[in-house]
């Protein structure tokens, strides 16, 4: 009998174990919780459905935990090593993998899409023939298809970067470049313009779309009040005035704001609707 | 071996003895100082490697890749040297010596896990006081070439550098811990060293099992996931390193929890591996 309790000590001192932890867990959840919740908001999730096309690598991130934005990087590189072979798919599932490991820089996300959605389609058509024998339909459907995967991959971006201007740049650029929708491109680049961290070629581009589409009374109206908000070579010391208190703006800006680009299409418009000098924009 | 030993009472100059020999005997191994070698050497390479940084700033990739660093063999450090200066007792036959002598087996553990965090709090100070002067260092050249990128002052936050060095300490000191408890009933290192780095993984990736297993319908094996979340620590409450270079602070309650987090675990887990070693025929 003794002997068969000492058997069973092992058992016993592991079943001990355990129930302890499981005790020791629940009771320290107050404490694990709100700290697991700090952590969890300050860092995106790692995404287990894209990581497991490559679970070696993904248990080595989860290891390395710190590491994440260096291992990101280095399959960066890996990333543009197989590009550079035109493997698409190593190409396409590195690029899933790096914005999965780290989806906070913009620039995986950026240039993924950029050879998903330019570099891809050239492999796709060079490898089944050329841009001779490839019939301009199947050009184009493949164009197609490569813009959905990279207009899906910026459309996921969105969740990490919420309204981020260059994200809407990307995706309007893959409208007009690659699909020539200038309708979709536009109405994106109005989208983008009106983030208030929006650079100030956004709102021109939409203007200018807005032309190219035979919207002129719009593309007016628009560039109509952008133009007033564009920062401006300072007139004070030559009209006398007093400078104002507001901060002026750097040159760098004002060169950016490109404020007598936009006044000269404002023109031009006006010249096709055939506006009247009277009823001419006053800047 | 009863709550007293020989009617000795409980001692804690002994078990600081113990702390002692372990703490001595830890940094005569070659292992401690080829990890921490290593370690120093990864930390301040970490300047030479920022070319292959692609998508954070440069001074995030230099905190990111310090912290990893220290992270990885930190814990390759913790779990090697606790197993090693464990079983260098029991082979050598030295652990029947002592606990011939009027000592509790608690303050033999004890001892054992204050000699090796004593070990690992030197090798977290080395790497965050390099990492710090290699950040600093890097920052004021960054901010002479470009003034305008640091409109708020500076990036870096040092003291919260300081905390993120302290957490990583404690979580070394949990896994620690840990090893110890599997040494406790284990019959070789080898053996305490794999488990113990399963439970690593286990521990850093309990997280994902919760969040995957929470959509799942059958609800045995809902709860039953539940319940192995409360078995294992979550490792990756003290993954703070991604605000360290980004400018926005540490929230002090949340270190605060985390380290009381990782106290209450040591203690606890300590505690068990006592109980464990006691129950042990040596």
């Amino acid at each position: 009998m003794k002997f068969k309790l000492l058997e069973l000590r092992p058992l016993r001192v592991g079943t001990v174990v355990v129930a302890t932890l499981l005790v020791a867990g629940w009771a320290m959840r107050p404490l694990e919780n709100p700290a697991w919740q700090a952590v969890r908001s300050g860092q995106p999730a790692m995404k287990l459905d894209s990581l497991q096309g490559a679970l070696g690598q993904g248990v080595t991130v989860g290891l390395l935990g710190g590491f994440r934005a260096i291992v990101a990087d280095f399959f960066w590189i890996k990333t543009n090593s197989v590009w550079s072979d035109n493997d698409l798919p190593a190409t396409q599932t590195l690029i899933k993998l790096v914005t999965a490991i780290d989806p906070r820089p913009l620039y995986f996300w950026q240039n993924g899409a950029r050879m998903i959605a330019y570099d891809m389609p050239n492999w796709r058509i060079v490898g089944a023939g050329g841009y001779d024998v490839v019939s301009k339909a199947a050009q184009q459907q493949i164009e197609r298809e490569q813009s959905a995967v990279a207009l899906s991959n910026l459309n996921e971006a969105f969740g990490y970067h919420p309204d981020s201007v260059l994200i809407y740049v990307e995706m309007a650029n893959v409208y007009l470049n690659r699909l020539k929708d200038v309708a979709s491109a536009a109405e994106i680049y109005h989208k983008a313009a009106l983030q208030p961290d929006a650079p100030y070629y956004v709102a021109r581009i939409y203007g200018e779309l807005l032309r190219r589409q035979g919207r002129n009374a719009e593309a007016y109206a628009w560039l109509k009040q952008l133009y007033p908000t564009l920062p401006k070579e300072a007139k004070d010391s030559a009209s006398g005035r007093q400078p104002t208190a507001k901060p002026q703006p750097s040159a760098a800006e004002i060169e950016m704001a490109m404020a007598p680009v936009v006044l000269e299409r404002i023109r031009e418009i006006e010249k096709e609707l055939k506006i009247s000098k009277n009823q001419r924009f006053m800047p | 071996m009863g709550m007293t030993t020989g009617g000795v009472p409980f001692s804690l100059t002994r078990l600081l003895i113990v702390a002692g020999n372990t703490f001595t005997e830890a940094v005569r191994q070659k292992l401690f100082n080829f990890l921490l070698l290593l370690a120093v050497a990864l930390v301040a390479s970490a300047q030479f490697f920022r070319e292959f940084n692609f998508g954070s700033s440069e001074l995030k990739f230099i905190s990111d890749f310090g912290l990893g660093a220290m992270v990885f063999f930190g814990s390759t450090l913790t779990i090697a040297a606790t197993a090693q200066l464990f079983f260098s007792e029991i082979e050598n036959r030295t652990a029947l010596t002592i606990l011939a002598k009027p000592i509790w087996r608690t303050e033999f553990i004890f001892g054992k896990f204050l000699g090796v965090f004593a070990v690992l709090g030197v090798f977290c100070a080395l790497t965050t006081l390099l990492l710090a002067g290699l950040l600093c260092s890097r920052e004021n050249s960054l901010m002479a070439l470009h003034p305008d990128a640091f409109p708020g002052g500076r990036i870096i936050h040092y003291g919260d550098l300081m905390a993120m060095g302290m957490l990583q300490w404690l979580k070394f000191g949990v896994l620690a811990a840990i090893t110890l408890l599997i040494a406790s009933f284990s019959n070789t290192n080898l053996y305490t060293v794999v488990m113990s780095f399963f439970m690593l993984v286990i521990c850093h990736l309990q997280y994902l099992a919760h969040d995957t297993y929470a959509q799942v319908a059958s609800l045995p094996l809902r709860l039953l996931v539940r319940l192995l979340g409360y078995v294992f620590p979550n490792f990756q409450v003290f993954n703070l390193a991604d605000q360290v270079a980004t400018g926005v602070g540490l929230d002090a309650g949340v270190v605060l929890r985390v380290a009381g987090y990782a106290l209450a675990y040591i203690a606890v887990i300590g505690g068990l591996a006592v109980y464990s070693f006691r129950n042990r025929e040596i």
